[in-house]
């Protein structure tokens, strides 16, 4: 937590300058900063349609990022956009720069497989292959390449308990992973996604198909495993994302409005629209 | 826009209720028994040759050699012979069929290529049998060199049943959630990993299913396989892919219409036309218990 | 390693679809390389001349389809005649009036159906439906087109039922709740709403069931007496195209006339079943609408 305590505070000084200066001010002065995420005028395409629109952000290192705005506003796609999950989309298009850790991930040469590898996900409805829970966790590892019994055994257990599952199913890992509750195969697909130790974790709207006890353990471990991985999250729901995130970025139509830290996002945002949809919530 | 043509439709004759009544009644027993008269035709058919050829089939018909010129004895060659043909019939069709599916499925971006795939596959199920059987001498018997043998002829099946098995091999691969592939993706699995660790393990009871449902059309084909191998008698069974073989419906074909003494041979008729009849009910019946597992499972979620 | 895996995997998936069209065009490619030396050497004239198809005759030997055409004809159209209210009427039974234990028992038997394989049936037409014909019309022989055009129609039957009944279910529910709703009775509804409104799917389904009745081999072949005489009436023995070819297919000399003759016989079939398959594949693929 120190760290990211640490971070807040040169967030807000940013802020603070971008609201003095500019957005324009701003991009000049992190254009070759060095940081885990940073996306650079980026619009994108599904064939004709235009989705995302000059969206410039860069996502500092853990801590736990949230991307919120009303349905179909983008956020989901610009998530997608960072592990490359919009290649399997045909007809789409990509103009402008996403950098992970200072490499440009579409770049020609980019290994998509490798990049996903790093990049992890998290889907809205739960997705366990029909597999045993065992099975499902050593998915990643094993189509690495990984045959070793106690390699796979070891890395089965770390994840589930990374994913704070391990206690709940460490009698039954050869049982298959969908007799498990909505909120323990969310849990199940975080460790599945941990397995492949990546540094990256996308989570999209990963509570919006459980119910509220079991959202509750997903929040509380994102925010545990933020301190190891930088969590980048879309939800729907404006009070998970003051409650978990370090950062929030509103999305609107296509655009990102607005990008800073969490509480000035919600207390003390600069934008008109920014506020009209968080006080519209909020009622 | 509807309403007037629902007007136009119904033309509001004046009826009293009662008398549309027994109209509607009277007309819908006369659909009941086109259904009825359909099932009817199927049961005479059933009932004809099962209280004809039951009596024909013992230990000895299923496991001896016709002998006397074929007036007498079993047909073990024909069951060897269908057996063998449609083996060869699925190591053609499955592996071209199930590829193909994957690719219009998994790999292809849909478009006119795919189009023109799938356009294919339907124009060749609609290709009739005779055709695959003058396709099957010209090519393989002839331009291949195989001859008349097991395999010319299972090749010339293994075609006919291909658009059988596309088709229900893509129908399964098109079961399988999205959710799935995309999960497997974002581990950073390749494409071909993607298909074969999620996809594949899951549409296998629907290629399955597939698949004997092909086993069933050729088994029971006749037309593809009267100049490609299949053979009047046999003194011997096959004893390589080249060899020609005897096969049951073939065997009922010229024991119905070309024997030298066909009243007498008719007991054998009836009795191999049960079998065929049988054989082909029971692969049929076999996919259909398996699609209704398959569908329960599927609609469980598991 | 995994890359070169990947890039084969998919070179072998992509040439398994290519390998569909191939076929298709290869089958085509065949029936045409293979009847062009009998075109060449004849002429197109010959093979729809008024005389028969006798290509083993001593001197003379003639090539004419015309007859078979006669013959394929009748037993279609007989078929079509039987099969189509018949397969139409279940299937509008079956969509819209059976109980769902009626779907449950009837729909698995139809399959049962198209799964008969056509040489049973031509055995049954031989033994039961023959000497039942002969006798009902003091005939010497039941083996007729009439014969052949019922059996063909038995088997044109399942294709009919099943996608007639796609095609029937596929009309959308405010058609029939709007129809009812104006007070039309549930039989005035089918009749004057459902069935129309699902009119190109049901033509699309006797379109294919013609296809089939068309390209039918063996059930014809066993049961229709194979005499190449130019019919007079369904009590008269035909012979089709398809029982034409298997006929004579067996004993042909490899690159004879008589061989090229039974591949023009081949591509005209091929043909004809091409076009009726690609029209119902149109009709297919509209939505079903109101069609006034």
């Amino acid at each position: 937590m120190m760290s990211t305590n640490a971070k807040v505070t040169i967030e807000e000084t940013r802020i603070q300058e971008t609201a003095k200066h500019g957005i324009g001010k701003l991009n000049k002065s992190i254009e070759n900063e060095y940081c885990e995420v940073k996306a650079e005028n980026l619009n994108f395409f599904y064939g004709p349609v235009q989705a995302l629109f000059n969206v410039t952000v860069k996502v500092q290192e853990k801590g736990v990022a949230a991307l919120i705005g009303p349905s179909g506003c983008g956020k989901s796609t610009f998530l997608r956009v960072l592990n490359r999950m919009n290649d399997l989309i045909p007809g789409t298009r990509l103009e402008g720069k996403v950098k992970i850790h200072g490499k440009n991930i579409y770049a020609p040469n980019t290994d998509v497989v490798n990049l996903r590898k790093k990049v992890g996900m998290v889907f809205q409805h739960p997705n366990p292959f029909p597999k045993s829970i065992f099975d499902n966790i050593a998915y990643g590892p094993r189509i690495d390449g990984l045959k070793n019994k106690t390699a796979l055994t070891e890395i089965v257990e770390n994840s589930l308990k990374g994913a704070a599952l391990w206690d709940e199913v460490k009698d039954r890992l050869n049982e298959p992973a969908l007799a498990l509750s909505g909120g323990q195969q969310q849990r199940l697909c975080i460790a599945r996604a941990l397995a492949v130790k990546p540094r990256i974790l996308l989570m999209d709207e990963p509570t919006s198909a459980i119910d509220p006890i079991a959202t509750q353990r997903i929040e509380d471990l994102v925010r545990n495993l933020c301190n190891d991985y930088t969590i980048i999250i879309v939800t729907h729901n404006m009070q998970q994302a003051a409650r978990i995130s370090d950062n929030t970025g509103f999305f609107l139509q296509g655009e990102m409005i607005e990008w800073g830290t969490t509480s000035n996002i919600f207390t003390n945002p600069q934008d008109k629209r920014t506020e009209d949809y968080i006080t519209g919530r909020f009622g | 826009m509807k309403a007037e043509v629902l007007k136009q439709g119904i033309a509001v004759k004046k009826h009293k209720t009662s008398e549309w009544h027994s109209y509607e009644l009277v007309g819908f027993w006369a659909l009941r028994l086109t259904l009825v008269l359909v099932l009817f035709i199927l049961g005479i058919i059933v009932f004809d040759i099962v209280s004809k050829g039951a009596g024909v089939i013992n230990w000895e018909f299923l496991t001896q050699p016709p002998r006397v010129g074929m007036t007498e004895g079993g047909i073990f060659p024909a069951i060897v012979g269908t057996f063998y043909v449609t083996l060869i019939t699925i190591a053609f069709a499955v592996p071209l069929g199930v590829g193909a599916a994957i690719y219009l499925n998994e790999y292809a971006v849909q478009g006119k290529f795919t189009r023109l795939v799938r356009m294919s596959v339907r124009n060749l199920a609609g290709v009739p049998s005779i055709v695959f059987g003058l396709f099957g001498m010209a090519v393989f018997v002839k331009i291949f060199g195989f001859g008349p043998s097991l395999i010319a002829a299972g090749f010339t099946l293994g075609l006919l049943t291909l658009p059988v098995t596309v088709t229900a091999s893509e129908e399964a691969l098109r079961t399988v959630p999205r959710a799935y592939r995309e999960g497997s993706f974002a581990l950073g699995a390749t494409r071909w990993q993607v298909v074969r660790t999620v996809v594949l393990p899951r549409a296998i009871p629907g290629i399955l299913t597939g698949t004997i449902l092909g086993l069933a059309r050729a088994a029971g084909e006749t037309a593809p396989i009267l100049a490609t191998g299949a053979a009047f008698f046999l003194p011997h069974l096959p004893d390589s892919i080249r060899s020609q073989f005897m096969a049951l419906p073939y065997h009922l074909f010229i024991m119905s219409t070309q024997h030298h003494a066909i009243s007498q041979v008719r007991p054998i008729a009836y009795g191999t036309a049960l079998i065929l009849l049988v054989l082909v009910c029971l692969l049929n019946l076999a996919a259909v218990l398996l699609r209704k597992r398959y569908r329960e499972r599927v609609a469980k979620g598991l | 390693m995994t890359a070169i895996t990947e890039k084969a995997m998919r070179t072998i998936f992509t040439l398994c679809g290519l390998a569909i069209i191939l076929f298709l065009v290869g089958i085509l490619y065949i029936l045409f390389s293979n009847s062009m030396p009998g075109l060449t050497e004849l002429g197109i004239g010959p093979f729809f001349a008024a005389d028969r198809w006798n290509p083993g005759a001593y001197g003379e030997p003639t090539y004419s389809l015309l007859n078979m055409i006669y013959g394929t004809l009748m037993v279609t159209l007989g078929a079509l005649i039987f099969a189509v209210p018949t397969g139409v009427a279940a299937a509008a039974y079956l969509a819209e009036i059976a109980s769902p234990w009626e779907r449950e028992v009837f729909k698995p038997i139809v399959e049962v159906l198209a799964g008969v394989p056509s040489v049973v049936l031509g055995f049954f037409g031989l033994v039961v439906l023959a000497p039942l014909i002969a006798r009902t019309f003091n005939l010497n022989s039941g083996l007729t087109a009439l014969n052949g055009a019922i059996l063909v129609g038995i088997m044109a039957l399942p294709t009919i039922i099943t996608l007639a009944e796609d095609a029937i279910t596929a009309v959308p529910k405010e058609y029939r709740h709007a129809s009812l709703a104006l007070g039309g009775t549930r039989w005035q509804t089918i009749w004057k709403i459902t069935i129309p409104a699902a009119f190109s799917g049901i033509t699309a389904s006797a379109m294919l069931g013609m296809g089939r009745a068309i390209g039918e081999t063996m059930t014809v072949l066993m049961v229709t007496g194979n005499m190449v005489a130019r019919p007079e009436s369904f009590l008269d023995s035909v012979r089709t195209l398809s029982a034409g070819i298997a006929i004579d297919i067996g004993d042909v000399v490899f690159n004879s006339t008589h061989f090229h003759a039974l591949f023009v016989a081949g591509l005209l079939l091929f043909l004809i079943t091409f076009l009726v398959n690609l029209l119902a594949d149109i009709l297919i693929q509209r939505k079903p609408e109101v069609n006034k």
